[in-house]
């Protein structure tokens, strides 16, 4: 029976990307005239980042993140009840749902949560739970929500970044602040902060196939939160690309506390 | 009063020693203390001369039901073994969402505990201000009300109009005259004024 809720395309269908060359040429240079593919100008340069804390009126805390053009939303809810029967703990929750929006990627994404959403979810969550101080809400859970609108790579540290800016917006108790960096180790460079298209470089003939770090990070505290890394590359080359994250991660965390120290300024002002 | 400091979390507010004590939204790490809300500093100097650093933020604070508050609470369910209930408040806070609590048949009140009959204490829809007592299973929270100061506040009588309280045991419809047994408090305002935790 055909299914009469959507429109159904040809039965030949093609992506529209196949006629986008630019989108296409997955060739294995990460450069051209000595500049990045989005025209930064070094490895170690981060995009351009913009944070606000406090824009979704509904959730207890909430913030939004961009990376040039990444774009990632995130809200907090709670403390409240554990919902799910399970044991007794004196320590609370954190539940966190990664979600791209279907609009985010050059392919569109589905509504249901799919594997690489889990994924995340699940790494946004080790990122979190060593900065929260669970004990602060016995019994209870806070619920992480984080929608990606744009998905320009780079989207976990994005959203590592951005949900704990929104959990301490919220006022849960915190050991610190968790920032995050992502790293593109491609042949012999290692690219910080990778675009879309950096993140989806082909491997450079004769090298290692290369891969990805993203280093969540408590800078006050100088502890790793979360360490996420695929690909396959040398030991001595991994360390160096998170050294490199660790050294972003440093610039990032004064624009992390900025953004945290204007909103409760505006806030303060505005009562 | 000088600007506000606003410090945001993982940021160290001073040393730690004998004079300085950390407060709320703080906590202690390797002799320092640190902020853990993102707020403005407060130094509270007390009697014996010791300084309190707390960090206050202008958001609602994060609230949960924690032993010893007092907390105010509806009445769902009264079965002969216990009470349940849906804790709203914490102290004077309000809470978003309620928590779930219990208060079994010995805890309603302190004298003859063996001879309570739930009905005769609590029916649905009463308010109640209780202190928690455990924090109970994973399903609910445990309290009690064996205080005078404890019991119900609010009730409505079986013609609905709201319960005038006439003794700790009775309450009286104003509009029926008939008594209906309830576990009253005795509300004090300086009580309700000391719940301030």
């Amino acid at each position: 029976m055909p299914d009469t809720r959507r429109i159904t395309g040809p039965e030949e269908t093609q992506s529209p990307f196949a006629f986008c060359p630019q989108f296409l040429a997955q060739s294995a240079e990460a450069f051209s005239d000595g500049k990045r593919r989005d025209g930064r100008k070094a490895e170690a340069d981060h995009r351009p980042v913009f944070l606000k804390a406090g824009l979704i009126s509904q959730a207890k805390g909430s913030a939004f993140a961009e990376l040039d053009k990444t774009k990632v939303v995130c809200a907090v809810y709670g403390p409240h009840e554990v919902a799910r029967r399970e044991d007794f703990s004196m320590q609370g929750q954190i539940s966190c749902e990664v979600k791209f929006a279907p609009f985010s990627c050059r392919v569109r994404r589905q509504h249901v949560q799919d594997g690489r959403e889990k994924d995340l979810s699940t790494q946004l969550l080790e990122a979190l739970e060593p900065a929260v101080r669970l004990d602060s809400f016995p019994k209870s859970q806070v619920d992480v929500f984080v929608t990606v609108l744009e998905n320009d790579g780079s989207a976990l540290s994005a959203a590592i970044t951005c949900a704990s800016l929104a959990l301490a917006d919220a006022g849960i108790e915190m050991y610190d602040l968790v920032v995050a960096c992502t790293a593109r180790i491609h042949g012999t460079s290692i690219l910080v902060d990778p675009s879309f298209s950096e993140e989806n470089l082909k491997t450079v003939s004769g090298e290692k196939p290369g891969g990805q770090v993203t280093l969540g990070f408590m800078p006050s505290l100088r502890q790793v939160s979360a360490l996420c890394y695929h690909g396959d590359t040398d030991l001595d080359v991994l360390s160096q690309a998170t050294q490199r994250c660790q050294d972003t991660c440093h610039k990032l965390y004064q624009v992390v506390q900025d953004t945290l120290v204007k909103s409760v300024e505006q806030r303060m002002n505005n009562s | 009063m000088a600007a506000p400091m606003v410090k945001v979390p993982g940021q160290r507010l001073a040393r730690k020693d004998e004079t300085t004590k950390p407060g709320t939204g703080t906590y202690e790490q390797n002799g320092f203390i640190y902020s853990s809300l993102a707020g403005c500093v407060q130094k509270e100097t007390s009697s014996d001369g010791s300084v309190q650093i707390s960090v206050i933020t202008d958001v609602q604070q994060t609230v949960v039901p924690s032993v010893e508050a007092i907390v105010t609470a509806r009445i769902t369910n009264v079965t002969p073994r216990f009470c349940k209930c849906s804790i709203l408040t914490v102290g004077k806070i309000p809470l978003k969402e309620p928590f779930r609590g219990m208060i079994r048949k010995e805890d309603v009140r302190a004298t003859e505990k063996d001879k309570v009959e739930t009905y005769k204490c609590f029916r649905p829809g009463d308010i109640v201000v209780a202190r928690v007592l455990s924090l109970g299973d994973s399903q609910s929270y445990l309290l009690t009300t064996a205080e005078n100061e404890l019991g119900v506040v609010i009730a409505t009588s079986e013609a609905g109009a709201s319960l005038v309280p006439i003794s700790w045991c009775k309450m009286q419809c104003p509009r029926t005259l008939a008594e209906e047994f309830r576990k009253v408090a005795r509300v004090q305002q300086e009580f309700l004024q000391y719940t301030d935790t």
